[in-house]
């Protein structure tokens, strides 16, 4: 193998799609066995470059050199028969099937016509071996977590024989924890010869995995560089061309008022005072996202916390009704769900339509000009990016449809939030706008209950830090003394 | 720094491109085409006494197909309205043959027609039932046996003009059935447009995920919307039962069938939270316009039937490859 050249390099792409450019002349290459983080805000291009470097767009000008020989992609069929695989965001991944159909999907190894189970399922556990993990390729993927999908996605991409492994924000769904095991599956690939482009929005993660590092804005190249050499400072500051880290970590806005918003006793005990921000942290599976919906109506109580105790929910002080999310949004509560596509947004529907979701119940005329007027200004308020409030939103960026789910529960009058993940999967400036919204509801003297996989993120917003493990809550620590490290050692079982 | 939602953007100016224009007016302009195409191959077919009469037949599809609209929006499919018609028409002639007034009778029919639509509904929703497949064809079944049972398995007919005012009366020179098809036309227009029910059953189609998590109440939404089903297919059956002077247990046989495929002619979407009521009527239409065609020309009703099935397909290929065009142009 020539180690001297690139495995693959990309010199001076441009793409526009219709009048709108998209790449302008960037250059970017990965080497054998290295993971190259690529950064930058939604929109900044890296989905393009990502999509003409696995052949499924084409650029207009610049070219693709692999492995020192120039190739042109006709198709993303192209690129996998040179060695490109693609692990997708949204994962690919037949449920039905065992682990090992889905490495081989459409590949079995068969003879006359007749799959070879016995094989098949071997050479999938040898590969899922290599990646550090033993799991039973037998099982039905739909029995699996989303980190154990991710790495039969990965398994995949290696039974292809990848080379090049694309990984589209592979972490965004995973807790901290989780990732730490895709980080040592990516080692062991890496040690191995393959490269890996790893694109994520998490700061942290691409000082700890990656070995080069390189920033896109606004569809140009604005650095490279060797990841040891850039600081976090200097890497958001190309990201965004301006100072932002000041307000990812303000302090906290003392808006903590005595009255108590919501009151939880029984298996579970938590209080959320008015005007508090109150951060949830806790491994996956930890229970999280079943507490805040069960909180909301949506779901049954989790099956490991400390059953037969009833648990009763108290909002500002009255027993509160929860057998449905009705019950919850007339007690002025929120839910911005962990998953906003599948939970959160009616996608076909215009940015009014969800807008104005949870706020007409009670009525039965809709007036429409009152709501546009309203829906309108909170648009303006939160700076949703759209073309005009008849967009659908399946069109908007992340950062804006999450905006729009937070505008919905704000047209609703909600005065308690539940944010479950509020941030996954959004670009930095829309973050801090995000931050800054929930900072300033609390200022107001709503209530937010915050979950989050990111620490970091918890550390920077919340008043109080809530630790959960195995559907319990094992801790909690005040803003001040809140650590990574305490966090963790409490979300991981240890003694309080 | 891209634009952000306009304080003062007033009406979008989305509504007015060309492809909105054809996506909105699609269906119309099919049935222009169709009339003026049935037009030059018969001089018979663009007189007022046949255009009245295409409209007359069409009332009970038109009808029935209101209902069905609600429920294809909602991402659903109601197999049973064809039988529920059976099962109403019945019931209203058996009703007055046994000296019950023609009034009460018609209330009975549509109590009828409305309980077993919420019906469906609630076994959909109550029992947990993967897909409202599955109780309305169960729904289908029972409705058309007891229709059979109850009439003996014969038709019923001689009824009292008074009744059969809406199925073959005039007021003027408009057909009375057009006029109920007006009234109910008006009632789910403002219903699905104008209420926060109707925005929630939109919603519902969409993402009945993210509608319940709305602190929508989907379950009692969805028993409300077969419910409507129900009724609207009721309403068909005085319609049908009044023109034909009889209350016949085959009747409405497949209707299920010729009210998905208006509703989908109009431009509705299986996939839920797309379809208007004035696109379910000139898909009713364009049903009724190629069928009173097709007789005038002589087709005999095999191949009708036969080029009923294409067009279905070529409607929704047609959309199908506009809203494609549509999203390229747009990237």
């Amino acid at each position: 193998m020539d180690h001297a050249a690139p495995l693959l390099e990309a010199r001076n792409i441009s793409k526009s799609f219709g009048p709108v450019g998209v790449l302008h002349a960037v250059s970017f290459d990965v080497r054998h066995g290295e993971v190259h983080a690529l950064v930058g805000e939604n929109g900044a291009g890296k989905s393009t470059l990502m999509n003409i470097v696995s052949g499924v767009v084409q650029p207009d000008a610049g070219e693709l050199i692999f492995e020192g020989r120039p190739v042109r992609f006709e198709g993303p069929r192209d690129a996998q028969a040179l060695g490109v695989g693609f692990v997708h965001q949204e994962l690919a991944l037949v449920p039905q099937l065992s682990v090992a159909e889905n490495v081989f999907l459409g590949r079995y190894p068969a003879a006359r016509g007749f799959v070879n189970y016995g094989d098949m399922r071997r050479r999938a556990h040898e590969l899922l071996a290599g990646l550090g993990h033993d799991l039973d390729p037998k099982r039905p993927v739909a029995d699996l977590s989303l980190a154990e999908r991710q790495l039969v996605e990965i398994a995949r991409a290696v039974a292809f024989d990848c080379r090049l492994i694309i990984m589209d924000e592979p972490t965004a769904p995973l807790s901290d924890h989780d990732a730490q095991a895709l980080f040592r599956s990516m080692r062991l690939l890496r040690d191995r010869g393959v490269g890996l482009i790893y694109i994520s929005h998490r700061l942290k993660e691409i000082f700890e995995i990656s070995d080069r590092v390189t920033v896109l804005r606004d569809g140009r190249h604005v650095l490279t560089q060797p990841t040891a050499e850039v600081t976090q400072d200097e890497m958001v500051r190309a990201m965004i061309g301006r100072e932002m880290e000041a307000r990812l970590h303000t302090a906290s806005t003392g808006s903590v008022r005595p009255g108590e918003a919501l009151r939880i006793e029984g298996g579970i005990n938590l209080c959320v005072h008015q005007g508090e921000i109150v951060g949830l942290a806790g491994l996956a599976g930890a229970g999280r996202t079943r507490l805040l919906e069960w909180l909301f109506g949506a779901a049954e109580a989790h099956p490991r916390s400390q059953c037969g105790e009833a648990r009763t929910v108290w909002v500002n002080g009255q027993l509160a009704n929860r057998r449905s999310p009705l019950d919850a949004v007339r007690n002025r509560l929120a839910l911005v769900p962990d998953d906003r596509k599948s939970k959160g947004l009616v996608l076909g529907a215009s940015v009014f339509q969800n807008i104005a979701l949870a706020g007409g119940h009670g009525r039965f005329w809709i007036r429409r000009s009152q709501e546009e007027q309203v829906a309108r200004r909170w648009a303006t308020t939160l700076r949703i990016k759209a073309a005009g409030l008849s967009q659908p939103v399946v069109h908007l960026s992340g950062g804006n449809q999450q905006k729009v789910v937070l505008a919905k529960w704000l047209v609703a009058e909600a005065r308690i939030f539940l944010l479950d993940d509020p941030t996954r999967g959004i670009d930095v400036g829309a973050k801090a706008e995000i931050y800054d919204m929930i900072r300033k509801l609390a200022g107001e003297g709503a209530a937010v209950l915050m979950a989050s996989s990111e620490l970091e993120e918890l550390m920077g917003v919340a008043d109080r830090i809530v630790v959960m493990h195995r559907g319990r809550i094992a801790g909690e620590l005040p803003r001040a003394e809140a650590t990574e490290e305490k966090i963790m050692h409490l979300a991981t079982g240890g003694a309080d | 720094m891209s634009t952000t939602v306009q304080p003062a953007a007033g009406k979008d100016r989305a509504g007015l491109s060309l492809a909105s224009l054809l996506r909105k007016f699609g269906p119309l302009l099919g049935l222009l085409i169709l009339c003026g195409a049935l037009g030059a191959a018969s001089d018979r077919f663009l007189t007022a006494d046949n255009l009245l009469n295409v409209c007359r037949q069409s009332a009970v599809n038109a009808l029935v197909s209101l209902g069905q609209l609600v429920v294809i929006v909602t991402a659903g499919i109601d197999l049973s309205v064809g039988s529920i018609l059976g099962l109403c028409c019945v019931l209203v002639a058996l009703l007055m043959h046994s000296g019950v007034p023609p009034l009460i009778s018609v209330v009975a029919a549509l109590a009828l027609g409305l309980v077993l639509g919420a019906l469906n509904g609630i076994l959909l929703t109550k029992l947990h039932l993967p897909h409202p497949f599955i109780p309305t064809l169960g729904m289908m079944n029972v409705a058309r046996g007891l229709a059979l049972v109850i009439s003996g398995g014969f038709p019923i007919s001689e009824l009292p003009s008074s009744f059969r005012f809406w199925g073959a009366g005039s007021l003027g020179w408009i057909p009375a059935p057009v006029i109920l098809v007006a009234l109910f036309s008006a009632a789910f227009y403002v219903f699905l447009n104008r209420t926060t029910v109707g925005r929630d059953i939109y919603a519902i189609g969409g993402n009945p995920q993210a509608a319940r998590l709305s602190g929508i109440p989907v379950d009692a939404r969805l028993i409300l919307v077969y419910a409507l089903s129900g009724l609207t297919a009721a309403a068909g059956a005085i319609v049908l039962a009044g023109r034909m002077n009889s209350g016949f247990p085959l009747a409405g046989v497949g209707g299920e069938l010729d009210s998905i495929a208006a509703v989908i002619i109009g431009g509705a979407s299986f996939l839920g939270g797309v379809g208007t009521v004035s696109g379910t009527l000139v898909g009713a239409l364009i049903m009724g316009v190629l069928r009173n065609g097709l007789n005038l020309l002589n087709v005999s009703a095999a191949w009708q039937t036969v080029v009923i099935g294409i067009v279905i397909v070529a409607a929704v290929w047609v959309d199908i490859a506009r809203q494609r065009a549509a999203d390229k142009g747009g990237r």
